[in-house]
C-alpha cells in the first residue's frame, strides 16, 4: 500500500519536511504514509499495524493529523502572494505549493479552493490581531493604568482592518467568497472570533444576555467598516477610521436610549403597581353615610 | 493525561489541537447548562415565594433559592473565567422558570414541593452524568470543577429529600406533574447544550 504513493512523494524530496512525510489522503481511502527506505526492513510488521490502523481509520474518518495540519498551513501561507495575481483561487494555491517545490495535486488536500485560502488568511489575522490585543493589556496593566473601552474597541478594530489593507485589491472577492452558503457557517465563525476577542481583552465580564448584545453590535459595526473600507479612497483611509468612530459613538448612545427606556419602564411599571393598588383600596373606602332625611 | 487517552492519540494520531478542542467544548456546554439550569431554579423558587411567601412553608423554600443563588454566582464567575458562551435563551427560562415556580405553588404547598422534586431529581442526574463525562475526559485536569459540581449535587438531592418531606406526594395528579415537569426540564437541558 505504501509504494502506491511512490510517485506522489519520491523519496529523494528534500523540499520542505512536513510536505516530505506527509500523509494525504488518497482516493484508495485510509492513509498511506511514506515508509520506503528506512521502514523497508520492518515493513512485515509495519505492514500489519499499517493495517490495523488504516481498518481503525477508514471506519472512524479521524480527525486530520498534526503533520497534514502543518503541511496545509505552510502551502497556504506560501500561497498568499500570489493572491494579487490569481485572486483567492485554486490557481492561487498551486502557485503556492509549486513555489514549495510540491506537486500542484497537492490543491487536492484543500476541497473548498479560494475559500481555504480566505479562511486561513482571516485565521491568521485573528490570530495576530490577539497577540496585539494580550500585548496591549499587558502595557496597560504595566502601566497600571485602567482600560477605556471605547478607545480600546477603537484601535483594535482598526488594527484588525488594517490588516486586510496589504489584499485590499481582491478582498471584495474575499468577502463575496465568504457570503456563500456553504462557507456561510464557517465566516460566522470567524466574525464570532474577532468580536468575542476584542470584547474579552476589553474586559467584558457579562455572564448574561447583554453578552449576545455587546458582540452583536460590535459585529455590525466591524462589517459595515469592512464594506465602507474596500470603497474608501481617501489617505491612509481616514475616512473609514472616521466612519468606524461614529458607528461606535451609535452603538453607545444606543446603550444610553436602552438603559433610559429601562429606567423609564421601571418607574412606569411601578407607578402602574401604586395606581393599581389605589384602585384596590377604594371598597375599603367607607361609605359617606346619607343624612336621614326623617330626622328632624 | 491519562493511559487510555494516550493510547488513543498514538494509535489514530490525534493531534493535541484536536484533543484540547474536544476538551474545550465539553467544558463549555457543561457550563453553559449548568448557568442555565441554576438561574432556572432560582427563578422558580422565586415563583414559589412569590405565591407561598407568606405561608408556614416560606422560609425553607427561601433557604433552598439562596443555595440556588449561590450555584449560580459560581457558575456566572465560571463563565466569564473559563470564555463560555452563556446559552441565548437565558431570557427564555427566566419568564418560564418564574411561570413554573408560580403555576405550581397556585395547587398549593404540595404543589410547589412536587415541582421541587421532579426538578431536583433531573437535576441531581445531570451533574451526575457532567462528573461522569468531565472524569473520562481528563480527571485531573477537572478536578477543580468536578468537586464542585459533586458539591452541588449533593445541595441538589438535599432540596428533593426537603421536597419530599413537605408532602410533595401529595400533590393533585402527582404522577402526571411529576412526568410532566421532568420532561420539560431535560428538553430545556438538551436546548440549552446547544443554543
Amino acid at each position: 500500500m505504501s509504494t502506491s504513493t511512490g510517485d506522489r512523494n519520491p523519496p529523494q524530496d528534500t523540499s520542505s519536511g512536513p510536505g516530505g512525510s506527509a500523509s494525504s489522503q488518497t482516493s484508495n481511502g485510509g492513509y498511506n504514509t511514506q515508509r520506503t527506505g528506512q521502514g523497508a526492513q520492518y515493513s512485515d510488521e509495519l505492514d500489519n499495524s499499517e493495517d490495523l490502523v488504516s481498518e481503525v481509520e477508514e471506519e472512524e474518518m479521524p480527525e486530520e493529523t498534526e503533520e497534514e495540519y502543518q503541511t496545509k498551513q505552510a502551502v497556504l501561507k506560501a500561497s498568499l502572494p500570489f493572491v494579487h495575481q490569481y485572486g483567492w483561487t485554486k490557481k492561487a494555491i498551486v502557485a503556492g505549493a509549486e513555489s514549495l517545490g510540491m506537486p500542484s495535486m497537492v490543491h487536492g488536500m484543500f476541497p473548498r479552493g479560494g475559500a481555504e485560502l480566505v479562511f486561513y488568511f482571516y485565521e491568521e489575522s485573528n490570530k495576530e490581531l490577539e497577540s496585539f490585543l494580550k500585548q496591549k493589556v499587558t502595557e496597560l496593566k504595566e502601566k497600571d493604568e485602567k482600560i477605556k473601552t471605547g478607545p480600546f474597541i477603537h484601535d483594535a478594530i482598526e488594527t484588525r482592518l488594517r490588516m486586510i489593507i496589504p489584499y485590499i485589491d481582491k478582498w471584495p472577492q474575499a468577502m463575496a467568497i465568504q457570503t456563500l452558503p456553504q462557507n456561510a457557517v464557517q465566516s460566522w465563525t470567524n466574525l464570532s472570533r474577532v468580536v468575542d476577542d476584542i470584547w474579552f481583552y476589553a474586559g467584558d465580564k457579562s455572564n448574561d444576555f447583554n453578552w449576545y448584545t455587546k458582540r452583536g453590535s460590535l459585529a455590525a459595526v466591524y462589517k459595515s467598516t469592512e464594506i465602507y473600507l474596500i470603497q474608501d479612497r481617501s489617505e491612509d483611509y481616514t475616512d473609514t477610521w472616521n466612519f468606524l468612530e461614529n458607528r461606535l459613538e451609535d452603538v453607545v448612545s444606543a446603550g444610553h436610549l436602552a438603559r433610559n427606556l429601562q429606567e423609564t419602564n421601571t418607574v412606569l411599571s411601578e407607578g402602574a403597581k401604586g395606581f393599581c393598588v389605589m384602585v384596590s383600596q377604594v371598597p375599603t373606602i367607607p361609605k359617606p353615610t346619607e343624612p336621614n332625611r326623617n330626622d328632624k | 493525561m491519562s493511559f487510555p487517552l494516550i493510547c488513543q492519540m498514538s494509535i489514530r494520531r490525534i493531534s493535541q489541537r484536536a484533543k484540547d478542542e474536544k476538551t474545550r467544548k465539553l467544558l463549555s456546554r457543561i457550563i453553559r447548562v449548568d448557568q442555565a439550569g441554576e438561574l432556572g431554579a432560582d427563578r422558580i423558587y422565586a415563583g414559589q415565594i412569590a405565591v407561598l411567601g407568606n405561608t408556614p412553608v416560606g422560609p425553607i423554600i427561601q433557604e433552598m433559592k439562596e443555595q440556588e443563588q449561590e450555584h449560580l454566582e459560581t457558575f456566572n464567575k465560571l463563565i466569564v473565567e473559563k470564555r463560555v458562551r452563556p446559552t441565548a435563551l437565558l431570557p427564555l427560562w427566566n419568564i418560564a422558570g418564574f411561570a413554573l415556580g408560580a403555576g405550581t405553588a397556585l395547587l398549593g404547598k404540595e404543589g410547589a414541593m412536587a415541582c421541587t422534586v421532579a426538578v431536583e431529581s433531573v437535576i441531581g442526574e445531570h451533574y451526575n452524568s457532567q462528573i461522569r463525562d468531565l472524569m473520562e475526559d481528563d480527571p485531573e485536569k477537572h478536578k477543580e470543577l468536578i468537586k464542585k459540581l459533586s458539591k452541588f449535587r449533593d445541595d441538589e438531592l438535599h432540596h428533593h429529600d426537603t421536597g419530599l418531606e413537605h408532602d410533595a406526594e401529595k400533590a393533585p395528579m402527582y404522577d402526571a406533574l411529576s412526568q410532566v415537569i421532568k420532561v420539560g426540564c431535560i428538553g430545556a437541558i438538551w436546548l440549552s447544550e446547544r443554543i
